[in-house]
């Protein structure tokens, strides 16, 4: 019975709180907004990275050059134990190869007419089943084929994911330094304007202590404040990450066309995400609230 | 209901603002606590409710150690203690029925019941037509009413009035001290500090005089000795 009677001050408190001091609540609430749409900005675009880096391996295709002595029965048990595995492969013959070059090279390949025998050497091109598309498998893939007596090099564009994959690093440890500055300026902030907030309503929290209310009672209301200022502020962030999706999404699709990212760029922002930005709004504007009214308490 | 023993208390840098105060309130007493300003009256009461500690001595109130007491249960002996001030410290910005309530909120009192309770509470001093008007529509008289309404809604064994009527007319200061010796006939233990002469003469109740500090007259231990000699 108490305990509900003094949720509902609690509550009451709080949203008379706000209602009297709008100015340093709206400026909390802007605060923690602009803080939490870069941060899911820098979240959608690692996420938009990691799934591009992902999708990279549906694209890679494995090219595992032979040792041109090899015989055409060790050629096709090597291609059917990589079979067996679940890769699509296909023998590039050194004939085929060279065919192949004749075509790419176009009115060029007249310098190939004077070349005897068999210039190039017979390779074996792999698609990966599914499960093992990622960069990481692929990389595994490479090195153990690499290491086949009968293999001469293995190519599957390693430079090109080994960019994307230092790009997303970069991005990752980025957004971790961001994310700390940022979290430590918005709970700078937050608590800075709860303690504007506490100062003008000094005299309530005296009367308060005077009547017997403990340090838990005083501290309620501010909490809820700070937890309202929080939601408030995510629920900005998450309006104009929607507006910046809507705009800048078909733009990200047409860039990476090329590619399939997996559940299209829609997938990189969900319910999930959505989730976890409200928390962390909550979470910002608790610990900043937390802070404030644990000094004025202190004073 | 109130000892002092040997009660010390200063200000670093300051010459002491009490010095080896002893003192004995009973339950139910009406006290008047007077002296000079800078005597130290307020800060005698501020000892009594926690608002600070002394520098030496102990205190014990309703039995127990204040001198001694961890800052979490200072709010719970603040429960039994009404305090009333000078400056009456009532929210411009809530009605009487908010301000008074606010003891009781402290409490988790239900909303229905602390009406019920802060009505009756105006009715005693005169104030339930007054219950959803804001501090500053009442004159002088009625917000110290509601301060005082304030402290005694929870029932308090104390009431602590500071200077209750210093920015009071005489008719006025009347009416507040009337309304401060029901409350005592009611079984409450009241301690007025007041420099005003003329409340001592027209009340007739014990009175403690303080002066630099120190207690220079006790009208109890007057009356004892009387008996005794």
């Amino acid at each position: 019975m108490g305990a509900a009677a003094k949720a509902e001050v609690f509550w009451r408190s709080a949203l008379q709180g706000v209602r009297h001091q709008p100015f340093p609540h709206a400026v909390a609430i802007l605060t923690l907004a602009i803080s939490l749409f870069a941060l899911g900005l820098g979240r959608a675009a690692s996420g938009l990275v990691d799934r591009l880096l992902a999708s990279l391996g549906n694209e890679v295709e494995v090219t595992v050059w032979l040792r041109p002595d090899l015989s055409r029965g060790e050629v096709d048990a090597l291609a059917a134990s990589l079979r067996g595995r679940g890769f699509a492969v296909t023998l590039v013959t050194p004939k085929a190869a060279l065919e192949r070059l004749v075509r790419e090279l176009g009115p060029s390949a007249d310098a190939l007419r004077g070349v005897s025998g068999d210039p190039l050497p017979p390779s074996l091109e792999l698609l990966a089943p599914p499960a093992l598309r990622s960069v990481e498998s692929l990389r595994r893939l490479a090195a153990e084929l690499s290491a086949r007596s009968e293999v001469s090099a293995v190519d599957w564009g390693e430079e090109a994911v080994e960019r994307l994959s230092a790009l997303s690093r970069a991005l990752r440890w980025g957004g971790l330094f961001t994310f700390a500055v940022l979290l430590g300026a918005t709970v700078a902030v937050v608590s800075a304007t709860l303690q504007l907030a506490i100062y003008a309503r000094r005299e309530e929290v005296e009367i308060q202590k005077l009547v017997g209310a403990t340090d838990r009672f005083v501290r309620a209301p501010f909490l809820i404040e700070g937890l309202l200022q929080g939601l408030g502020g995510a629920v900005l962030a998450l309006a104009g990450l929607a507006i910046v999706r809507r705009w800048l999404e078909p733009q990200v699709e047409a860039l990476f066309s090329f590619l399939r990212v997996p559940g299209g760029t829609s997938a990189i922002w969900g319910g999930v995400q959505t989730l976890e930005l409200l928390a962390m709004g909550a979470v910002l504007g608790l610990v900043g609230s937390f802070l404030a009214v644990s000094r004025a308490l202190r004073a | 209901m109130i000892q002092m023993f040997h009660v010390t208390k200063a200000y670093p840098g300051d010459p002491p603002v009490l010095t080896d105060v002893n003192l004995t309130v009973d339950k139910g007493e009406f006290v008047f606590l007077t002296g000079p300003s800078g005597a130290g009256k307020t800060t005698l009461l501020k000892l009594v409710f926690c608002a600070e500690q002394p520098t030496r001595g102990q205190i014990l109130v309703g039995g127990r150690n204040v001198a001694r007491i961890r800052d979490a249960s200072v709010p719970y002996l603040r429960r039994n203690i009404g305090v009333v001030f000078q400056d009456f410290k009532l929210l411009p910005h809530r009605t009487v029925l908010d301000n008074v309530s606010f003891t009781l909120d402290v409490l988790g009192t239900p909303r229905a019941e602390s009406r019920e309770r802060v009505l009756r509470m105006l009715k005693l001093v005169g104030l339930e037509h007054k219950a959803e008007s804001l501090p500053l529509k009442l004159s002088g008289g009625e917000q110290q009413r509601v301060v005082i309404a304030r402290a005694l809604v929870n029932d308090p064994t104390i009431l602590l009035a500071d200077e209750p009527t210093g920015n009071l007319d005489p008719a006025l200061t009347v009416e507040i001290l009337d309304l401060l010796c029901e409350v005592n006939v009611r079984g409450t233990t009241v301690v007025v500090a007041t420099h005003d002469a003329t409340l001592l003469e027209r009340y007739q109740k014990r009175v403690i005089r303080l002066e630099r500090g120190r207690v220079v007259g006790d009208t109890a231990l007057l009356k004892s000795a009387r008996r005794t000699g």
